[in-house]
């Protein structure tokens, strides 16, 4: 496999648990940046932890988990039934803070970078098997009673109080899940690239899967998945002199898909449309009666 | 002690600079609707608008006026976009967000590639002034001076604007609310367009005294400033125009005090930290939401 390929398919993987750790939150109408901050924090824990203390992957990768699932659950409990921009500005501020915090410990290799993270063979296989773990995860999550109080929530939170749907609850259990899988995605980032730099985590990288999230489409998982393959390719698909306007092209894109479709391109109605449809001789007889 | 006083009055300069900038995030947020997080970035063109001009002409009136059109003619040419979003059936006010930080994103790339060949940019000391006044420890320069000055000037400009003229009470009916303001004949759209305008213009102000304050720029700014913009505009609740205020010189003063008694870039953090939990302790910030 050439190497262009073998990125172009991490990377995609990558940022579509990263899409879907966005993807939750947005469900209950929060966008949780906080997910780049653990992407982050679990990415230099996992190099750190491999190149410096060799601990094998496996443990890298479930502890990565349980510190962004603590992270998330810590800051859950005071912003589970915050509004959107709180969460934003909560998690905007902490990407800040650790991208600081990195530059500013030599430990970590400061604004150099984070370099020689140990290989692990067979990288793109563990990404996929656990690409499509989590993915039939948020697949049962969505047809859940979670997702479908998730949806009401979204469409109106008075209404979804009346049914007794706990919107912290549910907020809190969105947004340490987002963690976990951002966590997840830290490792798995850290162990693909073998080298970390801070200016990965920054304002760039948050707006990226924004535009993952909203012109694949927020109201499904699917359309995560789109997206993320087809932004990814973006700067392959282009000449280098186009592809290095990326950055316009996305935000293009993002003012685009929520000024002329603002549910994205892959939406819950068309999905639905493209059901095959039951056939039901009840309704086929009550037809004929009537005509 | 004199470190405290010199840092205390260098806080209050930069203090009022983010009180226009949360001032005019304020304004679009409860006149337009609108989650203007491209503004920063308004601002930072500006600052480049008016270090072109200072190639040009040493006039300083010109590169005043030069700085403000442009702030002004940006946030004119971005309300077609908000408005037809803002018009668009079940879209709510988080798509004004997302659709500004595409905006913002556009805004950084052209910036980071074309302007200056993505290089920071520094002010000559002809435009930001020596020092105007020293005693021990204690330097006033001339950019804290203007920006101290020139902030308490059009801050008062504003809520004159604001309390004291017919528009300014449509400003407030339209903020309270919208429809009842449509009722008694206001003119919402023309309205909303003058607080883009008013934003504009309040815009240019903050770039043309952050030049002299800091004396540079860089397509990185904008990101930097947003993030303390909407830090101040939730801590102190959103759409609070007072609260605002009062965080916005807190959050200079801090920041300043921090700076002088904690090397590096460990001093933006510990504002960070301290706004964080703040945001964590009370998310609805420390005056409420007008919203």
């Amino acid at each position: 496999m050439s190497e262009v390929l073998y990125y172009f398919l991490g990377f995609s993987a990558i940022y579509i648990l990263m899409g879907w750790a966005l993807y939750l939150p947005y469900r209950v109408g929060q966008l949780n940046y906080l997910i780049v901050a653990c992407m982050a924090i679990t990415a230099y824990f996992g190099g750190f932890a491999a190149r410096e203390w060799n601990w094998p992957f496996p443990v890298i990768l479930i502890i990565g988990i349980m510190i962004s699932t603590i992270i998330g659950l810590i800051f859950s409990q005071a912003i589970g039934k915050a509004p959107c921009f709180t969460v934003v500005i909560v998690g905007l501020t902490s990407v800040f803070i650790v991208k600081t915090v990195i530059e500013n410990w030599k430990l970590l290799g400061g604004t150099v970078g984070f370099f020689h993270i140990p290989n692990v063979n067979g990288m793109l296989i563990i990404i996929y098997g656990l690409l499509i773990l989590v993915g039939f995860l948020i697949y049962r999550i969505d047809h859940s009673r979670w997702g479908r109080a998730a949806s009401v929530v979204f469409v109106d939170k008075d209404v979804a109080v009346s049914l007794g749907v706990d919107i912290k609850k549910i907020g809190m259990f969105f947004q340490i899940v987002s963690c976990a899988i951002a966590g997840m995605a830290g490792t798995l980032d850290a162990f693909l690239v073998r080298s970390l730099s801070p200016e990965f985590f920054t304002f760039g990288m948050i707006g990226y899967l924004m535009c993952i999230l909203f012109v694949g489409g927020y109201t499904t998982m699917w359309g995560v998945i789109f997206s993320a393959f087809f932004l990814q390719g973006i700067p392959l698909m282009f000449p280098s002199s186009i592809a290095s306007w990326r950055q316009v092209i996305y935000g293009a894109l993002l003012v685009l898909i929520i000024l002329l479709r603002p549910e994205g391109i892959i939406t819950r109605k068309m999905l639905w449309r493209m059901k095959p449809k039951a056939y039901f001789p009840v309704n086929t007889q009550i037809k004929n009666s009537k005509s | 002690m004199e470190i405290f006083i010199a840092q205390l009055i260098s806080g209050l300069s930069l203090g009022s600079i983010y009180v226009l900038l949360v001032t005019g995030f304020n304004l679009m947020l409860l006149v337009a609707k609108i989650i203007q997080f491209a503004y920063p970035q308004i601002v930072v063109i500006s600052m480049y608008t008016c270090w072109w001009a200072l190639k040009i002409t040493s006039n300083k009136l010109l590169i005043i006026i030069a700085g403000i059109t442009v702030s002004v003619a940006l946030s004119l040419l971005s309300e077609p976009i908000f408005r037809k979003i803002s018009s668009i059936k079940d879209v709510d006010i988080n798509a004004t967000f997302i659709a500004s930080m595409g905006i913002a994103m556009i805004m950084m790339d052209v910036m980071s590639h074309s302007f200056n060949y993505g290089f920071p940019v520094a002010f000559p000391p002809k435009w930001i002034g020596g020092n105007i006044l020293s005693f021990g420890l204690i330097t006033i320069s001339k950019g804290q001076l203007f920006a101290l000055v020139g902030g308490v000037i059009a801050v008062s400009v504003f809520f004159y604007l604001l309390y004291r003229t017919n528009q300014g009470r449509f400003f407030r009916a339209i903020a309270e609310n919208r429809l009842a303001a449509e009722l008694v004949g206001i003119p919402i759209t023309k309205t909303s367009i003058f607080s883009y305008f008013i934003v504009g213009i309040l815009g240019g102000f903050s770039a043309i005294l952050f030049s002299m304050l800091i004396g540079s720029a860089s397509p990185w700014l904008g990101e930097f400033v947003a993030l303390k913009m909407l830090a101040v505009s939730i801590v102190a609740g959103l759409g609070n125009l007072h609260g605002g205020l009062v965080c916005g010189l807190l959050l200079g003063i801090i920041e300043a005090i921090a700076v002088g008694y904690i090397s590096g870039s460990w001093s933006n953090v510990i504002a960070f930290v301290i706004m964080l939990a703040v945001i964590l302790i009370k998310p609805e910030g420390l005056f409420g939401t007008k919203i």
